[in-house]
């Protein structure tokens, strides 16, 4: 487009002749020194933070169970067995072992659409659980799926590891080597309160969020 | 039900704009109970937070640091989110932005859009101009759903149909959708829009979004939200446009620590929303495979001169404000006439106007401040509603219109009088006279005629006492004689 240049010179020397005060050396300045003294650090003992973690998720109607690492299979087996469902997909890179028998699999080599909306429910690893929020977050790495496999599946059962679990929210931003490409940030299930502010749960994400906690060394 | 038309330059002036919701007690209701609602979890969240105003401070730092340094971040962000496979558009003006996203509409052969809530495609006036030029256009999340199908407008940033309650939405859908039968709780409204929404979701291949944040370091953008209709508009189509104002930038991923630890617990008293989005340019397999960034200046860039009005820039649109609002819990959104409302869109209207248009908005408030307390990045908008007061003056002033104006009439005779003291004094004569006409018994005026009907319309006015402090210490002396 021809005329994209001329807007993009137009707004950026706009900008320029109204900051040009505020650089007397000429040049922005990109890594200055601002206050950062909020609490960057949680101060929960660590079982007291898993606590938080599963308090939180609850709140949010969130299903939690624990487990050992030895018992994840089990553990997910006993999740997708209590939800009654048949149909579930799967994230390309999950383990394995974490296919209980006697359900349904479709494994994600590139699933259509259609074929993911088929699906009752979705099982995925996760990156990180801030439990100050009961959030978990997604990078959508081999084993926590593409965005869309924990999108249109009503049931979405996430693994996460103890070792997984900050306090505050700064300590996921520390975890993170260099930033994610995609993220979601999953607080809950979807919900809405547009409706004279009475949350509802469940619109267009998961219905249901199920949480298996796994009690690694951490 | 009757308001004002949302585009400033046609709006009618705030208090005239005011009084169909102020007669109209159902809306005062709904406005009035969810305001309520948000305050209570708002108040007991952020009382939670013992480092709530460190969190404050820094974020007014990084939003004013990314507002100095703005073109800096903003070419930052168009290398970073070019390279990674986005293409980055710039519109100086509304006019512009509306084009460029038609010309890529044309281009993806693009019928039908599906959108996740935006204030600025509002702002720009978006979708009628869409529908105008055959594009049809499905809001996707659930209040915007509502005000489309209701043909309302939006009277809050956060929660748009505030103003509308469950019996209201139920007429709405239940006409719009062909359900009769459909009740009027909350649950069974929810799921209409659900139903309604996923086939749009899975068929319709192009969708427009906001953004709540720009991450120059990355090139990636941010969405928060709450429903799961942004995580739909964000994975299934294979086109994404997305259009924001340039203010939008934040220098790092990592300043997102501050800015979604105050963003939900200021907008609606969550610790956290439910679902909060990040993607850069284009990644392969996993969702759209052609993404447009448009970048909106349209009067932003005018506004960075002056720190004062600078501020304006930092909001991240949280609402905070006009919650805390002692005039808008009474007018609502409507009355403001443009598509920000409360005490931000008081500072924020006029100068994307120019002052040319929405000049009664500065006025719109008690300077009480509670806009000020809330505000997570520490915007002083009583601070910039009194500069634009000011500077609204300052206009009139250069009209020679002024002349016949009876507030300027009034104030060069004040002027006049207060400039001698024999003349202060005959004036208080003259008044005590004047006025007792209409002083009743108790001591109070109740009606004045003409002008000064302006006043006694809506408040009493203490009649002159019978002497003065002067007339009075005058006497004292004398009789100490």
């Amino acid at each position: 487009m021809s005329a994209a240049p001329t807007s993009r010179q137009r707004i950026l020397a706009g900008i320029r002749s109204a900051t040009a005060h505020l650089h007397p050396a000429g040049s922005a300045q990109e890594t200055p020194v601002l206050p950062r003294d909020y609490v960057r650090r949680g101060s929960l003992s660590r079982d007291a933070c898993l606590e938080r973690m599963i308090e939180r998720l609850r709140e949010y109607d969130a299903e939690v169970v624990e487990c050992s690492p030895g018992e994840i299979p089990a553990a997910i087996a006993a999740q997708l067995a209590q939800s009654g469902r048949k149909r579930f997909v799967a994230p390309e890179g999950l383990p394995a072992a974490w296919l209980a028998d006697g359900v349904e699999w479709k494994i994600d080599h590139g699933l259509s659409t259609e074929e993911i909306e088929e699906a009752e429910g979705v099982v995925t690893a996760a990156f990180c659980g801030v439990a100050e929020s009961g959030t978990i977050t997604l990078h959508h790495s081999a084993a926590e799926g593409r965005r869309v496999l924990s999108l249109l599946p009503d049931w979405h059962l996430c693994v996460l590891r103890a070792s997984q679990v900050v306090e505050a929210l700064p300590e996921y931003f520390d975890r993170c080597a260099a930033p994610p490409a995609l993220v979601t940030f999953i607080s809950g299930p979807s919900a809405t309160a547009d409706i004279e502010m009475t949350r509802i749960k469940g619109v267009h994400g998961p219905r249901f969020l199920h949480v298996i906690l796994v009690r690694d060394a951490s | 039900m009757s308001h004002a038309e949302l585009d400033p330059v046609y709006a009618p002036p705030f208090p005239e704009g005011a009084l169909p919701v102020l007669r109209n007690p159902q809306l005062r209701k709904n406005v009035a109970h969810a305001i309520d609602v948000i305050q209570a979890k708002r108040g007991r969240l952020v009382a939670e937070k013992t480092d709530w105003q460190e969190l404050r401070t820094a974020g007014s730092a990084i939003r004013a640091h990314a507002l100095e340094n703005l073109d800096y971040y903003l070419e930052q962000f168009e290398e970073r989110c070019t390279a990674a496979g986005g293409h980055v558009h710039w519109a100086v003006d509304a006019a512009e932005a509306r084009q460029i996203i038609l010309n890529l509409l044309r281009e993806e052969k693009a019928s039908e859009v599906i959108k996740i809530k935006t204030m600025t495609s509002a702002e720009i006036q978006l979708n009628p101009f869409l529908e105008t030029a055959g594009v049809k256009v499905f809001e996707t999340d659930l209040a915007e759903i509502i005000l489309q199908l209701g043909q309302e407008e939006p009277s809050h940033i956060v929660v748009p149909a505030l103003h509308i309650n469950r019996s209201q939405v139920r007429e709405i859908f239940a006409r719009s959708m062909g359900l009769k039968n459909l009740s009027d709780d909350p649950h069974a409204l929810t799921a209409a829009a659900r139903t309604y929404l996923r086939q749009k979701f899975l068929t319709i291949p192009t969708a427009i979004s906001g953004a709540n944040f720009l991450i120059a370091e990355t090139g990636g953008v941010a969405v928060v939200e709450s429903e799961g209709n942004g995580r739909m508009c964000l994975t299934l189509p294979r086109t994404m446009i997305t259009v924001a104002g340039i203010e939008k930038v934040l220098p790092r991923y990592q300043d997102l620590e501050v800015m979604l630890q105050v963003l939900a617990r200021s907008a609606t008293g969550e610790r956290m929303n439910p679902y909060t989005s990040l993607w850069t340019g284009v990644v392969p397999g996993d969702g759209p495979q052609r993404f447009y960034v448009v970048l909106l200046d349209n009067g932003r860039s005018r506004m960075l001169r002056r720190p004062v009005e600078r501020q304006t820039l930092k909001c991240i649109r949280c609402a905070a404000c006009m919650n805390a609002c002692p005039v808008y819990r009474q007018t609502g959104g409507h009355a403001y006439g443009s598509v920000y409302p409360g005490p931000i869109g008081a500072i924020l209207t006029p100068q994307l106007m120019e002052l040319k248009h929405a000049q009664t908005l500065p006025y719109a408030s008690s300077l009480c401040g509670a806009c000020y307390e809330v505000c997570p990045v520490k915007i002083n908008i009583p601070e910039v509603l009194l500069e634009l007061r000011a500077q609204v003056t300052d206009k009139e002033r250069k009209q020679t219109l002024r002349f016949f104006d009876p507030l300027y009439l009034g104030l060069r005779m004040a002027n006049l009088l207060f400039a001698r003291a024999w003349r202060f004094h005959l004036a208080q004569r003259f008044g005590r006279i004047g006025l007792g006409l209409f002083t009743r018994k108790d001591g109070w005026i109740h009606s004045l005629p003409f002008l000064g009907a302006k006043w006694t319309q809506t408040r009493d006015l203490r009649g002159l006492p019978q002497q003065t402090f002067h007339e009075w210490w005058a006497a004292r002396e004398r009789g100490a004689k």
